[in-house]
């Protein structure tokens, strides 16, 4: 739960390979401190320059609160897929595996960002790597999600959120909004890249095939 | 607010000239003319108390600041009518309704006569401005309600030029237009073009880019569908309720482009 709760602006500290991302992720409101923020909605700087907590600090904070953090192997889950069939993470152990936690099925950042994936499928397997995303939704909304764009790859039903609070995933807009956050883990299953960004969901394919080319 | 007929013929069949559901009534006029005068009297009031106590530029940056709000009141407005509620919502379902009508046939408001277009904002606008009027005397309020309202029930008109063709429009309309103080015809064009979930305000524009830039209204309907379970109607497929007719009556075929 404290994942809901945590400010917004402690969690970039978690990701160090988000914070050189921050000048062209941040190309508006320079009013605002943008600090390691790499979010790109108004609302999410807001919190950052209200609450104003120095990096040093918020980098002690989120050692606290955020509970899968670069570097590290993630709690194992077993989620149902699209199919209704249960899906171990330890499954993809032996190749890397970009885990991608999104919002809701058939709502527009979901929508591009799950095309995006779909669309550079290809470079993710001759990469060597798997995807899998994971939201709220029931195996049958997957389902039927999967269906409409054609998608390649798997969608896990984390229903009730606990992967999700498990993993520390941060919400959005003041706690209201679930996260829209990737995890890269390598071929052992150890996190490579943490990316965070609600509102330019396509940059989340970029950013991961980025970091796969280089492992 | 413009009222669309609830009739459901196909366009053609009318004749649009004709169409008494786009005529002034008396009673359009008479929200219009009380709307303006409660505009008039703040404005009257605002320049009368800035004389008396000879302050200037707070009265003037208070009405500045009415034009700049009411662009993004007029966005948020939009935004919420076009996308949520529809023909039955209490007190809105009229205008809901005549927003999505306004998508489907978006010239015919070129076509309507003046009180008959603003005479929705006009009554909103008179009943709103009226106890100010009675009650305030600070003449940099006034400028604020004033200016505020004033391009708030003028709107409409902005909107409606918005949708004219250059070479018919006033060249002081083009003008100001062009210099970003009335909405410009192409960005108010891109509201009507899918996904039709931008450029929402209609005074001046000045609030759109910033609004779409930073994904505001999508992290609203964010907000909204993952706490009240409402999907706003811009995420659905275009459909007929958004499509603008392909069939147009003849008097109105289009010889030059809309831009």
């Amino acid at each position: 739960m404290a994942s809901l709760f945590l400010p917004m602006h402690s969690l970039p500290t978690v990701l160090p390979t988000q914070t050189p991302k921050t000048p062209s992720n941040s190309k508006n409101l320079s009013i605002f401190p943008t600090q390691s923020s790499h979010s790109q909605f108004f609302g999410l700087k807001l919190s950052c320059a209200s609450l104003s907590i120095p990096s040093s600090t918020s980098s002690v904070k989120s050692s606290i609160f955020a509970k899968v953090n670069k570097g590290g192997v993630p709690p194992q889950f077993t989620l149902k897929d699209q199919d209704g069939r249960n899906v171990t993470l330890s499954k993809f152990k032996g190749k890397p595996v970009v885990v991608y936690f999104y919002p809701a099925d058939e709502t527009p950042g979901c929508t591009k960002q799950a095309c995006a994936f779909r669309d550079s499928y290809e470079k993710f397997k001759k990469a060597g790597a798997e995807v899998v995303g994971i939201s709220g939704d029931d195996p049958s909304s997957h389902k039927a999600f999967a269906q409409k764009y054609r998608l390649p790859f798997t969608l896990l039903s984390d229903e009730g959120n606990k992967v999700r609070k498990e993993w520390g995933v941060p919400a959005d807009l003041f706690g209201t909004l679930p996260g829209r956050q990737t995890y890269v883990l390598d071929k052992k299953g150890v996190v490579q890249l943490i990316y965070n960004n609600q509102f330019q969901p396509e940059k989340h394919i970029d950013e991961t095939l980025k970091l796969l080319q280089s492992l | 607010m413009a009222i669309l007929p609830h009739r459901s013929y196909p366009l053609s069949d009318r004749t649009l000239l004709n169409d008494p559901s786009l005529q002034s009534t008396w009673s359009h006029r008479a929200w219009v003319t009380s709307g303006c005068a409660t505009v008039l009297i703040s404005l009257a009031k605002s320049i009368a108390g800035a004389a008396y106590s000879h302050i200037w530029l707070e009265p003037i940056l208070a009405g500045l600041i009415g034009y700049v709000l009411a662009d993004l009141g007029s966005g948020v407005y939009h935004w919420g009518i076009d996308n949520y509620g529809d023909a039955s919502t209490p007190i809105f379902g009229s205008q809901i309704e005549a927003f999505q009508g306004h998508h489907k046939w978006p010239w015919t408001i070129t076509r309507r006569q003046f009180a008959n277009n603003l005479h929705g904002l006009g009554s909103a606008v008179a009943l709103t401005v009226l106890p100010i009027d009675l009650i305030c005397n600070d003449p940099i309020l006034h400028g604020f309600v004033g200016v505020c309202s004033g391009c708030i029930m003028f709107s409409q008109q902005f909107h409606a030029w918005a949708h004219g063709t250059k070479s018919r429009l006033p060249p002081l309309v083009v003008a100001l237009q062009d210099a970003g103080i009335l909405v410009s015809r192409s960005q108010h064009a891109a509201h009507h073009r899918p996904p039709y979930n931008n450029n929402y305000c209609i005074v001046s524009g000045v609030w759109n880019e910033f609004l779409d830039e930073q994904k505001v209204f999508e992290a609203l309907e964010m907000m909204i569908f993952f706490n009240l379970g409402v999907r706003p109607r811009s995420w659905s497929e275009p459909n007929s309720e958004w499509t603008e007719e392909a069939e147009r009556p003849p008097q109105f075929q289009r010889t030059t482009p809309l831009i």
